[in-house]
Protein backbone atom coordinates (compact mmCIF):
# COMPACT_ATOMS: atom_id res chain seq x y z
CA UNK A 1 0.00 0.00 0.00
CA UNK A 2 2.69 2.46 1.03
CA UNK A 3 4.87 1.41 -1.86
CA UNK A 4 2.03 1.85 -4.29
CA UNK A 5 1.53 5.38 -3.09
CA UNK A 6 5.25 6.03 -3.43
CA UNK A 7 5.26 4.66 -6.97
CA UNK A 8 2.35 6.89 -7.94
CA UNK A 9 4.30 9.96 -6.95
CA UNK A 10 7.16 9.17 -9.29
CA UNK A 11 7.30 9.23 -13.07
CA UNK A 12 8.15 5.94 -14.82
CA UNK A 13 11.75 4.95 -14.03
CA UNK A 14 12.63 4.49 -17.73
CA UNK A 15 12.82 8.28 -17.69
CA UNK A 16 16.12 7.99 -15.84
CA UNK A 17 17.75 6.78 -19.08
CA UNK A 18 18.93 10.23 -20.30
CA UNK A 19 20.54 11.00 -16.97
CA UNK A 20 22.23 7.60 -16.90
CA UNK A 21 23.38 8.05 -20.50
CA UNK A 22 24.94 11.44 -19.76
CA UNK A 23 26.79 10.04 -16.75
CA UNK A 24 27.96 7.04 -18.76
CA UNK A 25 29.27 9.16 -21.63
CA UNK A 26 30.92 11.46 -19.10
CA UNK A 27 32.60 8.46 -17.49
CA UNK A 28 33.92 7.20 -20.85
CA UNK A 29 34.98 10.54 -22.34
CA UNK A 30 36.45 12.45 -19.40
CA UNK A 31 40.18 11.94 -18.77
CA UNK A 32 40.90 10.39 -15.39
CA UNK A 33 42.74 13.42 -13.99
CA UNK A 34 40.44 16.06 -15.50
CA UNK A 35 40.56 19.15 -13.25
CA UNK A 36 37.20 20.46 -14.47
CA UNK A 37 35.07 17.45 -15.36
CA UNK A 38 36.27 14.44 -13.36
CA UNK A 39 34.53 11.18 -14.34
CA UNK A 40 31.74 10.01 -12.00
CA UNK A 41 33.82 7.07 -10.72
CA UNK A 42 36.23 9.62 -9.23
CA UNK A 43 33.30 11.33 -7.47
CA UNK A 44 32.54 8.04 -5.82
CA UNK A 45 36.18 7.62 -4.74
CA UNK A 46 36.22 11.14 -3.31
CA UNK A 47 32.99 10.55 -1.38
CA UNK A 48 34.35 7.24 -0.08
CA UNK A 49 37.46 9.14 1.06
CA UNK A 50 35.34 11.68 2.93
CA UNK A 51 33.38 8.88 4.60
CA UNK A 52 36.57 7.08 5.60
CA UNK A 53 37.87 10.29 7.20
CA UNK A 54 34.63 10.54 9.16
CA UNK A 55 33.79 13.91 7.56
CA UNK A 56 30.71 13.22 5.49
CA UNK A 57 28.39 11.71 8.12
CA UNK A 58 28.61 14.55 10.66
CA UNK A 59 28.35 17.15 7.88
CA UNK A 60 25.17 15.58 6.46
CA UNK A 61 23.76 15.31 9.97
CA UNK A 62 24.55 18.95 10.80
CA UNK A 63 22.97 20.17 7.58
CA UNK A 64 19.85 18.04 8.05
CA UNK A 65 19.45 19.11 11.68
CA UNK A 66 19.66 22.81 10.89
CA UNK A 67 17.38 22.36 7.90
CA UNK A 68 14.76 20.56 10.00
CA UNK A 69 14.96 22.94 12.96
CA UNK A 70 14.72 26.01 10.73
CA UNK A 71 11.88 24.61 8.67
CA UNK A 72 9.86 23.54 11.73
CA UNK A 73 10.29 26.97 13.29
CA UNK A 74 9.23 28.54 9.98
CA UNK A 75 6.11 26.33 9.84
CA UNK A 76 5.10 27.28 13.38
CA UNK A 77 5.82 30.97 12.82
CA UNK A 78 4.33 31.21 9.34
CA UNK A 79 1.17 29.25 10.14
CA UNK A 80 0.40 31.07 13.39
CA UNK A 81 1.03 34.54 12.01
CA UNK A 82 -0.71 33.63 8.75
CA UNK A 83 -3.84 32.49 10.60
CA UNK A 84 -3.79 35.60 12.76
CA UNK A 85 -3.39 37.98 9.83
CA UNK A 86 -5.88 35.96 7.81
CA UNK A 87 -8.73 36.08 10.33
CA UNK A 88 -8.28 39.78 11.09
CA UNK A 89 -9.06 41.68 7.85
CA UNK A 90 -7.94 44.98 9.32
CA UNK A 91 -4.52 43.59 10.17
CA UNK A 92 -4.37 42.03 6.71
CA UNK A 93 -4.87 45.38 5.02
CA UNK A 94 -2.42 47.23 7.21
CA UNK A 95 0.37 44.67 6.92
CA UNK A 96 -0.19 43.79 3.24
CA UNK A 97 2.34 46.13 1.70
CA UNK A 98 4.93 45.67 4.43
CA UNK A 99 4.79 41.88 4.09
CA UNK A 100 5.06 42.08 0.30
CA UNK A 101 8.13 44.28 0.66
CA UNK A 102 9.85 42.18 3.32
CA UNK A 103 9.11 39.07 1.27
CA UNK A 104 10.73 40.64 -1.79
CA UNK A 105 14.12 40.91 -0.06
CA UNK A 106 16.26 38.14 -1.55
CA UNK A 107 16.79 35.55 1.23
CA UNK A 108 20.61 35.45 0.84
CA UNK A 109 21.03 39.06 1.99
CA UNK A 110 19.41 38.20 5.31
CA UNK A 111 22.57 36.26 6.17
CA UNK A 112 24.93 39.27 6.53
CA UNK A 113 22.30 41.11 8.58
CA UNK A 114 21.89 38.15 10.88
CA UNK A 115 25.66 37.81 11.27
CA UNK A 116 25.93 41.44 12.34
CA UNK A 117 23.08 41.07 14.81
CA UNK A 118 23.54 37.53 16.13
CA UNK A 119 27.16 36.66 15.35
CA UNK A 120 28.40 33.34 14.00
CA UNK A 121 26.41 30.61 15.69
CA UNK A 122 24.17 27.65 14.90
CA UNK A 123 21.33 29.70 16.42
CA UNK A 124 21.94 32.38 13.81
CA UNK A 125 21.78 29.75 11.07
CA UNK A 126 18.47 28.35 12.29
CA UNK A 127 17.12 31.87 12.73
CA UNK A 128 18.02 32.79 9.16
CA UNK A 129 16.45 29.63 7.76
CA UNK A 130 13.30 30.17 9.81
CA UNK A 131 12.99 33.83 8.85
CA UNK A 132 13.50 33.37 5.12
CA UNK A 133 11.34 30.27 4.74
CA UNK A 134 8.47 31.56 6.89
CA UNK A 135 7.42 33.96 4.09
CA UNK A 136 5.95 31.55 1.56
CA UNK A 137 4.21 29.70 4.41
CA UNK A 138 2.82 32.89 5.93
CA UNK A 139 1.60 34.40 2.66
CA UNK A 140 0.01 31.16 1.46
CA UNK A 141 -1.72 30.69 4.81
CA UNK A 142 -3.10 34.23 4.68
CA UNK A 143 -4.39 33.58 1.15
CA UNK A 144 -5.85 30.25 2.30
CA UNK A 145 -7.80 31.86 5.13
CA UNK A 146 -8.98 34.63 2.83
CA UNK A 147 -10.31 32.02 0.39
CA UNK A 148 -12.58 30.30 2.94
CA UNK A 149 -16.18 30.81 1.90
CA UNK A 150 -18.26 33.09 4.05
CA UNK A 151 -20.90 30.33 4.15
CA UNK A 152 -18.58 27.93 5.96
CA UNK A 153 -17.84 30.51 8.63
CA UNK A 154 -21.55 31.28 8.93
CA UNK A 155 -22.26 27.63 9.67
CA UNK A 156 -19.93 27.86 12.65
CA UNK A 157 -21.56 31.06 13.81
CA UNK A 158 -25.10 29.73 13.53
CA UNK A 159 -24.09 26.63 15.48
CA UNK A 160 -22.87 29.01 18.15
CA UNK A 161 -19.42 27.52 18.16
CA UNK A 162 -16.99 29.40 20.36
CA UNK A 163 -14.14 31.20 18.59
CA UNK A 164 -11.57 28.49 19.38
CA UNK A 165 -13.79 25.68 18.09
CA UNK A 166 -14.48 27.60 14.88
CA UNK A 167 -10.73 27.94 14.37
CA UNK A 168 -10.03 24.26 15.01
CA UNK A 169 -13.00 22.78 13.15
CA UNK A 170 -13.41 25.18 10.24
CA UNK A 171 -10.57 27.61 9.64
CA UNK A 172 -7.53 25.39 10.20
CA UNK A 173 -8.70 22.36 8.16
CA UNK A 174 -9.77 24.64 5.30
CA UNK A 175 -6.39 26.38 5.33
CA UNK A 176 -4.25 23.23 5.36
CA UNK A 177 -3.92 22.81 1.56
CA UNK A 178 -2.73 26.40 1.13
CA UNK A 179 -0.38 26.01 4.08
CA UNK A 180 1.11 22.85 2.55
CA UNK A 181 1.60 24.68 -0.74
CA UNK A 182 3.64 27.23 1.18
CA UNK A 183 5.66 24.50 2.89
CA UNK A 184 6.42 22.98 -0.52
CA UNK A 185 8.10 26.21 -1.57
CA UNK A 186 9.72 26.52 1.85
CA UNK A 187 11.34 23.06 1.67
CA UNK A 188 13.42 23.87 -1.40
CA UNK A 189 14.17 27.35 -0.12
CA UNK A 190 15.31 25.97 3.25
CA UNK A 191 17.82 23.64 1.54
CA UNK A 192 19.25 26.59 -0.39
CA UNK A 193 19.51 28.84 2.67
CA UNK A 194 21.03 26.10 4.86
CA UNK A 195 23.80 25.45 2.33
CA UNK A 196 24.29 29.16 1.71
CA UNK A 197 24.88 29.90 5.38
CA UNK A 198 27.36 27.04 5.62
CA UNK A 199 29.26 28.22 2.55
CA UNK A 200 29.19 31.82 3.64
CA UNK A 201 30.10 31.48 7.31
CA UNK A 202 32.03 28.22 7.45
CA UNK A 203 29.66 26.68 9.97
CA UNK A 204 29.92 22.87 9.73
CA UNK A 205 27.84 21.07 7.12
CA UNK A 206 27.81 19.89 3.51
CA UNK A 207 28.09 23.47 2.27
CA UNK A 208 31.39 23.90 4.09
CA UNK A 209 32.71 20.60 2.71
CA UNK A 210 31.86 21.75 -0.83
CA UNK A 211 33.63 25.09 -0.41
CA UNK A 212 36.66 23.35 1.13
CA UNK A 213 36.81 21.00 -1.84
CA UNK A 214 36.59 23.93 -4.23
CA UNK A 215 39.35 25.86 -2.46
CA UNK A 216 41.60 22.80 -2.66
CA UNK A 217 40.75 22.44 -6.36
CA UNK A 218 39.45 18.98 -5.52
CA UNK A 219 36.90 18.82 -8.32
CA UNK A 220 36.00 15.16 -7.69
CA UNK A 221 34.96 16.03 -4.16
CA UNK A 222 32.91 19.02 -5.33
CA UNK A 223 31.06 17.00 -7.98
CA UNK A 224 30.60 14.08 -5.58
CA UNK A 225 29.08 16.37 -2.96
CA UNK A 226 26.88 17.94 -5.64
CA UNK A 227 25.49 14.48 -6.30
CA UNK A 228 25.03 13.88 -2.56
CA UNK A 229 23.17 17.18 -2.20
CA UNK A 230 21.01 16.33 -5.20
CA UNK A 231 20.12 12.96 -3.74
CA UNK A 232 19.33 14.49 -0.33
CA UNK A 233 17.18 17.22 -1.88
CA UNK A 234 15.35 14.61 -3.94
CA UNK A 235 14.64 12.49 -0.86
CA UNK A 236 13.47 15.50 1.16
CA UNK A 237 11.10 16.55 -1.63
CA UNK A 238 9.79 13.02 -1.90
CA UNK A 239 9.28 12.81 1.87
CA UNK A 240 7.35 16.07 1.75
CA UNK A 241 5.17 14.77 -1.09
CA UNK A 242 4.36 11.69 0.99
CA UNK A 243 3.45 13.73 4.06
CA UNK A 244 1.39 16.12 1.96
CA UNK A 245 -0.47 13.19 0.41
CA UNK A 246 -1.23 11.72 3.84
CA UNK A 247 -2.44 15.03 5.27
CA UNK A 248 -4.57 15.84 2.23
CA UNK A 249 -6.18 12.40 2.26
CA UNK A 250 -7.16 12.98 5.88
CA UNK A 251 -8.41 16.56 5.29
CA UNK A 252 -9.20 16.68 1.56
CA UNK A 253 -9.23 20.15 0.02
CA UNK A 254 -12.69 21.28 -1.05
CA UNK A 255 -12.95 22.72 -4.52
CA UNK A 256 -15.54 25.15 -3.29
CA UNK A 257 -13.23 26.50 -0.63
CA UNK A 258 -10.59 27.58 -3.07
CA UNK A 259 -12.81 29.30 -5.63
CA UNK B 1 -12.19 49.81 -1.49
CA UNK B 2 -9.00 49.72 -3.52
CA UNK B 3 -7.91 53.11 -2.20
CA UNK B 4 -8.62 52.02 1.34
CA UNK B 5 -6.28 49.05 0.88
CA UNK B 6 -3.61 51.30 -0.57
CA UNK B 7 -4.01 53.76 2.26
CA UNK B 8 -3.79 51.04 4.91
CA UNK B 9 -0.82 49.41 3.14
CA UNK B 10 1.16 52.65 3.03
CA UNK B 11 0.06 53.35 6.58
CA UNK B 12 1.41 49.98 7.69
CA UNK B 13 4.77 50.74 6.06
CA UNK B 14 4.91 54.16 7.74
CA UNK B 15 4.04 52.66 11.13
CA UNK B 16 6.77 50.04 10.70
CA UNK B 17 9.52 52.50 9.81
CA UNK B 18 8.19 55.04 12.33
CA UNK B 19 8.36 52.49 15.14
CA UNK B 20 11.85 51.48 14.04
CA UNK B 21 12.96 55.13 13.98
CA UNK B 22 11.34 55.85 17.33
CA UNK B 23 12.73 52.81 19.10
CA UNK B 24 16.29 53.36 17.89
CA UNK B 25 16.55 57.15 18.18
CA UNK B 26 14.86 57.27 21.58
CA UNK B 27 17.42 54.77 22.81
CA UNK B 28 14.81 52.22 23.87
CA UNK B 29 16.49 49.71 21.59
CA UNK B 30 20.22 50.10 21.64
CA UNK B 31 21.73 47.71 19.25
CA UNK B 32 25.12 48.47 17.88
CA UNK B 33 24.39 47.33 14.37
CA UNK B 34 20.81 48.47 13.83
CA UNK B 35 20.83 52.04 12.55
CA UNK B 36 17.68 54.17 12.47
CA UNK B 37 15.90 54.52 9.11
CA UNK B 38 17.00 58.17 8.93
CA UNK B 39 20.64 57.08 9.16
CA UNK B 40 20.08 54.44 6.47
CA UNK B 41 18.42 57.05 4.26
CA UNK B 42 21.42 59.34 4.68
CA UNK B 43 23.74 56.46 3.79
CA UNK B 44 21.65 55.69 0.71
CA UNK B 45 21.65 59.32 -0.37
CA UNK B 46 25.43 59.39 -0.06
CA UNK B 47 25.77 56.26 -2.19
CA UNK B 48 23.30 57.49 -4.80
CA UNK B 49 25.60 60.44 -5.46
CA UNK B 50 28.49 58.21 -6.53
CA UNK B 51 28.77 55.89 -9.53
CA UNK B 52 29.64 52.71 -7.59
CA UNK B 53 26.14 51.84 -6.43
CA UNK B 54 24.65 52.32 -9.89
CA UNK B 55 27.33 50.12 -11.43
CA UNK B 56 26.59 47.42 -8.86
CA UNK B 57 22.87 47.62 -9.53
CA UNK B 58 23.59 47.45 -13.25
CA UNK B 59 25.82 44.40 -12.92
CA UNK B 60 23.39 42.41 -10.78
CA UNK B 61 20.45 43.34 -13.00
CA UNK B 62 22.38 42.35 -16.11
CA UNK B 63 23.43 38.99 -14.66
CA UNK B 64 19.93 38.20 -13.34
CA UNK B 65 18.17 39.18 -16.58
CA UNK B 66 20.67 37.42 -18.83
CA UNK B 67 20.44 34.24 -16.75
CA UNK B 68 16.66 34.55 -16.70
CA UNK B 69 16.50 34.93 -20.49
CA UNK B 70 18.73 31.90 -21.09
CA UNK B 71 16.85 29.76 -18.58
CA UNK B 72 13.42 30.79 -19.86
CA UNK B 73 14.40 30.27 -23.48
CA UNK B 74 15.86 26.82 -22.92
CA UNK B 75 13.30 25.80 -20.30
CA UNK B 76 10.31 26.84 -22.40
CA UNK B 77 11.67 25.14 -25.53
CA UNK B 78 12.26 21.86 -23.70
CA UNK B 79 8.98 22.23 -21.82
CA UNK B 80 6.99 22.65 -25.03
CA UNK B 81 8.63 19.57 -26.58
CA UNK B 82 7.93 17.51 -23.45
CA UNK B 83 4.37 18.82 -23.30
CA UNK B 84 3.73 17.83 -26.91
CA UNK B 85 5.10 14.32 -26.84
CA UNK B 86 3.99 11.79 -24.21
CA UNK B 87 6.71 9.42 -25.39
CA UNK B 88 9.51 11.93 -24.82
CA UNK B 89 7.97 12.65 -21.44
CA UNK B 90 8.00 9.00 -20.54
CA UNK B 91 11.68 8.67 -21.33
CA UNK B 92 12.88 11.89 -19.67
CA UNK B 93 10.53 12.94 -16.87
CA UNK B 94 12.24 10.86 -14.17
CA UNK B 95 15.55 12.56 -15.01
CA UNK B 96 13.87 15.95 -14.70
CA UNK B 97 12.35 15.02 -11.34
CA UNK B 98 15.74 13.76 -10.16
CA UNK B 99 17.60 16.94 -11.12
CA UNK B 100 14.93 19.50 -10.30
CA UNK B 101 15.31 19.54 -6.50
CA UNK B 102 19.08 20.10 -6.82
CA UNK B 103 19.54 23.46 -5.07
CA UNK B 104 21.14 26.15 -7.24
CA UNK B 105 23.42 27.21 -4.46
CA UNK B 106 25.20 23.85 -4.64
CA UNK B 107 26.43 24.86 -8.11
CA UNK B 108 28.47 27.75 -6.68
CA UNK B 109 31.58 25.64 -5.90
CA UNK B 110 31.29 23.82 -9.23
CA UNK B 111 30.87 27.12 -11.10
CA UNK B 112 33.87 28.60 -9.28
CA UNK B 113 35.98 25.58 -10.24
CA UNK B 114 34.94 25.81 -13.87
CA UNK B 115 34.86 29.56 -14.47
CA UNK B 116 36.60 31.30 -11.55
CA UNK B 117 35.39 34.80 -10.70
CA UNK B 118 33.42 35.67 -13.81
CA UNK B 119 29.98 36.42 -15.17
CA UNK B 120 29.82 32.87 -16.58
CA UNK B 121 30.08 31.58 -13.02
CA UNK B 122 27.07 33.69 -12.03
CA UNK B 123 25.15 32.57 -15.09
CA UNK B 124 25.67 28.88 -14.34
CA UNK B 125 24.44 29.39 -10.76
CA UNK B 126 21.40 31.29 -12.06
CA UNK B 127 20.45 29.08 -15.01
CA UNK B 128 20.81 25.73 -13.23
CA UNK B 129 17.87 26.22 -10.83
CA UNK B 130 15.89 28.82 -12.84
CA UNK B 131 15.38 26.58 -15.86
CA UNK B 132 13.01 24.28 -13.89
CA UNK B 133 10.06 26.61 -13.21
CA UNK B 134 10.18 27.67 -16.88
CA UNK B 135 10.31 24.06 -18.07
CA UNK B 136 7.69 22.61 -15.76
CA UNK B 137 5.17 25.41 -16.24
CA UNK B 138 5.44 25.48 -20.03
CA UNK B 139 5.16 21.68 -20.13
CA UNK B 140 2.06 21.83 -17.96
CA UNK B 141 0.65 24.64 -20.05
CA UNK B 142 1.07 22.76 -23.32
CA UNK B 143 -0.33 19.55 -21.79
CA UNK B 144 -3.40 21.43 -20.59
CA UNK B 145 -4.26 22.81 -24.04
CA UNK B 146 -7.73 21.59 -24.84
CA UNK B 147 -8.15 18.66 -27.20
CA UNK B 148 -10.56 20.74 -29.26
CA UNK B 149 -7.93 23.32 -30.11
CA UNK B 150 -5.55 20.69 -31.44
CA UNK B 151 -8.47 19.19 -33.39
CA UNK B 152 -9.04 22.57 -34.99
CA UNK B 153 -5.39 22.64 -36.02
CA UNK B 154 -5.75 19.20 -37.57
CA UNK B 155 -8.97 20.12 -39.37
CA UNK B 156 -7.30 23.19 -40.83
CA UNK B 157 -4.37 20.97 -41.86
CA UNK B 158 -1.91 23.31 -40.19
CA UNK B 159 1.74 22.33 -40.38
CA UNK B 160 3.41 21.24 -37.16
CA UNK B 161 5.26 24.54 -36.89
CA UNK B 162 2.20 26.73 -37.39
CA UNK B 163 0.21 24.54 -34.99
CA UNK B 164 2.79 25.34 -32.34
CA UNK B 165 3.09 29.05 -33.08
CA UNK B 166 -0.56 29.88 -33.74
CA UNK B 167 -2.41 27.45 -31.47
CA UNK B 168 -0.30 25.88 -28.74
CA UNK B 169 1.96 28.73 -27.66
CA UNK B 170 -0.84 31.31 -27.34
CA UNK B 171 -3.00 28.80 -25.44
CA UNK B 172 -0.12 27.93 -23.12
CA UNK B 173 1.06 31.54 -22.74
CA UNK B 174 -0.48 32.17 -19.30
CA UNK B 175 1.23 29.10 -17.83
CA UNK B 176 4.50 29.98 -19.54
CA UNK B 177 4.32 33.50 -18.12
CA UNK B 178 3.67 32.19 -14.62
CA UNK B 179 6.82 30.10 -14.97
CA UNK B 180 8.69 33.14 -16.23
CA UNK B 181 7.50 35.16 -13.26
CA UNK B 182 8.66 32.57 -10.73
CA UNK B 183 11.91 32.32 -12.68
CA UNK B 184 12.50 36.06 -12.52
CA UNK B 185 12.24 36.22 -8.73
CA UNK B 186 14.54 33.22 -8.45
CA UNK B 187 17.05 34.74 -10.91
CA UNK B 188 17.57 37.79 -8.75
CA UNK B 189 17.98 35.62 -5.64
CA UNK B 190 20.54 33.37 -7.33
CA UNK B 191 22.46 36.33 -8.81
CA UNK B 192 22.78 37.84 -5.34
CA UNK B 193 23.79 34.50 -3.81
CA UNK B 194 26.40 33.91 -6.53
CA UNK B 195 27.87 37.35 -5.87
CA UNK B 196 27.92 36.78 -2.12
CA UNK B 197 29.90 33.54 -2.14
CA UNK B 198 31.43 33.59 -5.61
CA UNK B 199 32.05 36.40 -8.05
CA UNK B 200 32.89 39.47 -5.88
CA UNK B 201 30.96 42.15 -7.79
CA UNK B 202 27.46 43.61 -7.83
CA UNK B 203 24.88 44.08 -5.09
CA UNK B 204 25.45 40.70 -3.43
CA UNK B 205 29.10 41.44 -2.86
CA UNK B 206 28.31 45.03 -1.83
CA UNK B 207 26.19 43.81 1.09
CA UNK B 208 28.95 41.47 2.25
CA UNK B 209 31.59 44.19 1.87
CA UNK B 210 29.61 46.70 3.92
CA UNK B 211 28.91 44.10 6.58
CA UNK B 212 32.58 43.26 6.92
CA UNK B 213 33.51 46.95 6.88
CA UNK B 214 31.00 47.49 9.73
CA UNK B 215 28.90 49.98 7.78
CA UNK B 216 25.43 48.81 8.82
CA UNK B 217 23.78 51.91 7.36
CA UNK B 218 25.11 51.17 3.88
CA UNK B 219 24.45 47.45 4.29
CA UNK B 220 20.78 48.08 5.13
CA UNK B 221 20.68 50.58 2.28
CA UNK B 222 21.76 47.92 -0.21
CA UNK B 223 19.26 45.46 1.26
CA UNK B 224 16.41 47.96 0.83
CA UNK B 225 17.50 48.55 -2.78
CA UNK B 226 17.32 44.83 -3.50
CA UNK B 227 13.79 44.59 -2.14
CA UNK B 228 12.73 47.48 -4.37
CA UNK B 229 14.50 45.88 -7.34
CA UNK B 230 12.64 42.61 -6.85
CA UNK B 231 9.28 44.39 -6.72
CA UNK B 232 10.08 46.53 -9.78
CA UNK B 233 11.17 43.53 -11.85
CA UNK B 234 8.01 41.65 -10.94
CA UNK B 235 5.81 44.64 -11.68
CA UNK B 236 7.57 45.14 -15.01
CA UNK B 237 6.98 41.55 -16.06
CA UNK B 238 3.34 41.75 -15.04
CA UNK B 239 2.98 44.94 -17.06
CA UNK B 240 4.40 43.24 -20.14
CA UNK B 241 2.15 40.23 -19.56
CA UNK B 242 -0.88 42.47 -19.37
CA UNK B 243 0.00 43.92 -22.77
CA UNK B 244 0.56 40.50 -24.30
CA UNK B 245 -2.33 38.51 -22.91
CA UNK B 246 -6.02 38.81 -23.72
CA UNK B 247 -8.66 39.62 -21.10
CA UNK B 248 -9.32 36.67 -18.89
CA UNK B 249 -5.69 35.64 -18.56
CA UNK B 250 -4.53 39.04 -17.41
CA UNK B 251 -4.49 38.16 -13.79
CA UNK B 252 -1.23 36.31 -13.43
CA UNK B 253 -1.75 34.68 -10.10
CA UNK B 254 0.94 32.49 -8.67
CA UNK B 255 -1.56 30.95 -6.29
CA UNK B 256 -1.68 27.22 -6.68
CA UNK B 257 1.34 27.12 -8.95
CA UNK B 258 4.18 28.04 -6.69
Amino acid sequence: MKFKRLAQLLPPPVGLLPLAAVLLVWQCVAPDESPSFPPPSNWWTAIRGLTADGLLGPAVLATLQNFAAGLLAACALGFTLGLLIGVLPGLRRWTGMLLEYLRALPPPVVVPIAILMLGFSPGMQIGVIAYTTAWPILLNTVAGVAAIRELQLDVGRSMRMPWTVRMIKIVIPATLPAFLLGVRVAVSLAIVVTLLVEMFTGLPGIGLLMVTGQRNFNSSQVFGLLAVVGLLAFCLTLAFNLIEGLVLSRWPPRRSAGA
Amino acid sequence: MKYRDLFAGVGGLLVFFGLWQGLVSSGLVQYEYVPAPSVIARGLAGMAGGAEMWEEIGHTLMAALLGWAIACGAGTAIGVVLGLSPKTRRYTLASVEMLRPLPGIAFVPVALLLFGFSIQMELLVIVAPVIWPALVNSMGGVMAVSERLTDVARTLRLSALSTITTILLPAAAPAILIGARLALTLSLIMAVAAEMIGNPVGLGYAVVREQQAMHPDRMFGYVLIMGALGILLDAGLRGIARLLLPGEFRRLSIQGRA
